[in-house]
């Protein structure tokens, strides 16, 4: 592409102007599809009636609505400010400066990609959750996109060119089918399950499925097989089914995956039918979560997700660095992002024996209250003592989850990195840049202040919005504190005196 | 490892008063819980009470609000230097929150419709996390006038996006 070519593409912006003429396309075909349920219910009204052509009325909504829709939107980038115009009767312009960009989302639906188009999300880090409220160009050409983004990006302060910026995109991390194997393990079978059975018997409830259902026929067509077979065979149908889930989730939402770095920016490409394509600006990269779910854990997996600063937890999708992928993987992204090895693979420390038996008492209290109480019914009305296996099967295991609880936690501040790990069923290990804590809360209840334990929580703007060291010795936590910003906790301390 | 160094408390205590509106805060709470027990348990006859149990749930609402509000004053505390804020707030769990004057994004002040009647408001701090609000509640209304301002100006005297 010439440099003439590209000044012209983007001296154009400077102008009010519309989006892809394809898009002409893509809407009225988006919006049939929305008014579809009310078009069904219209043409099984006329074959039911047989009367005038009306129902054709029907189709040309959708279609003009469309088309208004092109004709309505337009949108320009010029005294430093982007800005996005739409709406017929309530006109509605949307205005954000450039340097306020955040991010910015490359997102093309199948049609999108058969016609060329994408659509561009511009972020800003809005608390706002509004639809009115997102800057959406959509429908622009993939390669003029592209430029857009790179134009938007560029015009942040912050990321001034350095000189020696490496030529093109480096690739960070290539999808590998392999990976798929890690896709059963997550819970997202599960959800989507969920979600499939919800719709299921929803519309099971509106065609009124349920009262042809008979349960009665179920159990003469079933009598010859015992119980347990039954049990087991549709235990290994509901296992089989949720994997086959979670991989199809899997492979729809991260074929193809790449992270890329370059131009001051991470770029993430995912997406089998719908392409995603994520640009994070380097400096709003605040830090990582490795984070290790017991599924992932066990195989050897986990997956990354990226601390930046101005995206929430609500698009924490699109901050995903490594979908579930073998644990090495993760680690070496991690090291590259974050550009130090320390984070990663330092040592940490160890929040010492009150800290550990606490994780104890609280995974084991729960379990050992069920117990006895299962222990005295069973006792006052004279049960069978069979009843007493699943309670201590699960404190058995509630000793196994806090015996892991308490491994698992630790903390560091290595290469100006807040490091903390916690958690069993869920462990992850997040680091946060230093520069990006803007406070820090310390919580403890009357039981930690008597073991003399406190949860330290750095807060930050990004990710889940705060990154916490739990339990950790009060001394301990002030000290890294002080450590981590200076001159902001000393003013607030005193030498602790050991008669206190 | 540690020097043994440990955050003291903050220095400046919320209005007296403050007790008073946590008091008809705690009642009020107590009274919405007993008669949901007393309606439960007497008047719909939903589940079987054996009246000892009644007589506790009374024991352990009347501690609360007996216990509480006084408890909350021993603990909230703040205080706000050239650089930086400080709160302290809970019972129970003592929540203690400082945040650098750099990061200050907007400085709340609110009065409660009951702390309004006892001359009080609160004043909330907030920063670009949704982890990080600093609220002090219970402040003398005049007092958070001048918090209020002496906030701004501290803020708005140190550079930079607050992000």
């Amino acid at each position: 592409m010439t440099d003439t070519a590209t000044q012209r593409e983007l001296a154009r912006d400077h102008d009010w102007q519309r989006l892809d003429p394809r898009m002409l396309l893509v809407h009225p075909v988006k919006e049939l599809l929305r008014f579809l349920p009310v078009l069904i219910g219209i043409f099984l009204a006329r074959t039911a009636s047989g009367g005038a052509p009306w129902h054709l009325i029907g189709v040309a909504v959708p279609i003009g609505l469309g088309v208004l829709r092109y004709l309505t939107t337009s949108f320009r980038i010029a005294g430093g400010r982007v800005e996005l115009r739409r709406g017929l009767l309530n006109k509605h312009v949307l205005s954000t400066p450039l340097d306020r960009v955040r991010t910015i989302d490359l997102t093309a639906s199948p049609i999108h990609r058969l016609l060329g188009l994408t659509t561009v999300r511009i972020g800003t880090g809005t608390a706002s959750t509004s639809q009115d409220d997102r800057l959406d160009l959509d429908g622009l050409p993939m390669d003029r996109a592209r430029l857009l983004r790179e134009e938007l990006l560029r015009v942040t302060p912050t990321d001034e060119p350095t000189g020696d910026a490496p030529a093109g995109p480096r690739v960070v991390l290539g999808f590998d089918p392999a990976w798929i194997r890690f896709a059963p393990l997550t819970s997202s079978g599960l959800v989507i399950a969920a979600g499939v059975l919800g719709a299921l018997s929803q519309l099971m409830n509106t065609i009124g499925g349920f009262d042809h259902l008979d349960p009665s026929g179920w159990s003469d067509s079933v009598s010859g097989i015992p119980v347990w077979a039954a049990v087991a065979g549709a235990l290994v149908t509901l296992l089989v089914l949720v994997s086959g889930l979670a991989i199809g989730g899997y492979v729809v939402a991260n074929w193809g995956f790449t992270l890329t770095n370059g131009g001051g920016a991470w770029h993430l490409r995912r997406g089998l039918l719908t392409t995603r394509e994520t640009s994070l600006d380097d400096d709003r990269v605040a830090g990582v979560s490795l984070c290790e779910p017991i599924g992932l854990r066990i195989a050897g997996g986990g997956q990354v997700r990226a601390i930046v600063t101005g995206l929430d937890s609500k698009q924490q999708g699109s901050a995903v660095l490594v979908p579930p992928a073998p644990f090495r993987v993760c680690v070496a992204v991690a090291r590259e992002v974050l550009g130090v090895t320390g984070p990663v693979d330092a040592p940490l420390v160890g929040h010492g024996t009150t800290a550990r038996r606490r994780r104890y008492t609280r995974a084991l209290l729960p379990s050992g209250a069920l117990l006895v109480v299962v222990l005295l019914v069973v006792l006052l009305e004279d049960l069978g003592t069979w009843l007493l296996v699943p309670p201590l099967a699960l404190l058995v295991a509630a000793g196994f989850v806090g015996a892991d609880r308490a491994a698992s936690l630790g903390h560091a501040l290595v290469d100006r990195y807040v490091v903390s790990r916690s958690g069993s069923l869920h462990r992850r290990r997040d680091a946060l840049s230093v520069d990006d804590v803007i406070g820090w809360n310390l919580r403890s209840t009357w039981f930690q202040r008597r073991a003399g334990l406190t949860s330290l929580v750095a807060t930050t703007a990004g990710g889940t919005q705060s990154v916490r060291i739990l339990d950790v010795p009060e001394h301990d936590a002030v000290a890294l504190a002080d450590d981590a910003v200076p001159g902001l906790v000393s003013q607030f301390t005193v030498q602790h005196s050991p008669a206190s | 490892m540690s020097d043994g160094r440990s955050l003291r408390e903050p220095a400046q205590r919320v209005s007296p008063r403050a007790r008073t509106v946590w008091l008809i805060g705690a009642l009020a709470q107590s009274l919405l819980v007993a008669t949901a027990v007393v309606l439960a348990v007497w008047v719909w006859d939903w589940v079987d009470m054996p009246s000892w149990v009644v007589v506790l749930v009374g024991l352990g609402l009347a501690a609360y609000v007996a216990i509480v509000p006084q408890w909350r004053y021993l603990v909230h505390r703040w205080e706000v230097t050239d650089t930086a804020v400080y709160t302290q707030s809970g019972w129970w769990a003592r929540e203690r929150r400082i945040a650098p004057m750099s990061r200050i994004q907007t400085v709340d002040y609110a009065e409660g419709a009951v702390a309004r009647l006892f001359g009080l408001a609160s004043v909330t701090v907030t920063t670009a996390s949704a982890a990080g609000a600093l609220e002090i509640s219970g402040l003398d209304k005049h007092r958070a006038r001048e918090l209020v301002d002496e906030l701004t100006v501290k803020a708005d005297a140190v550079e930079g996006d607050a992000t």
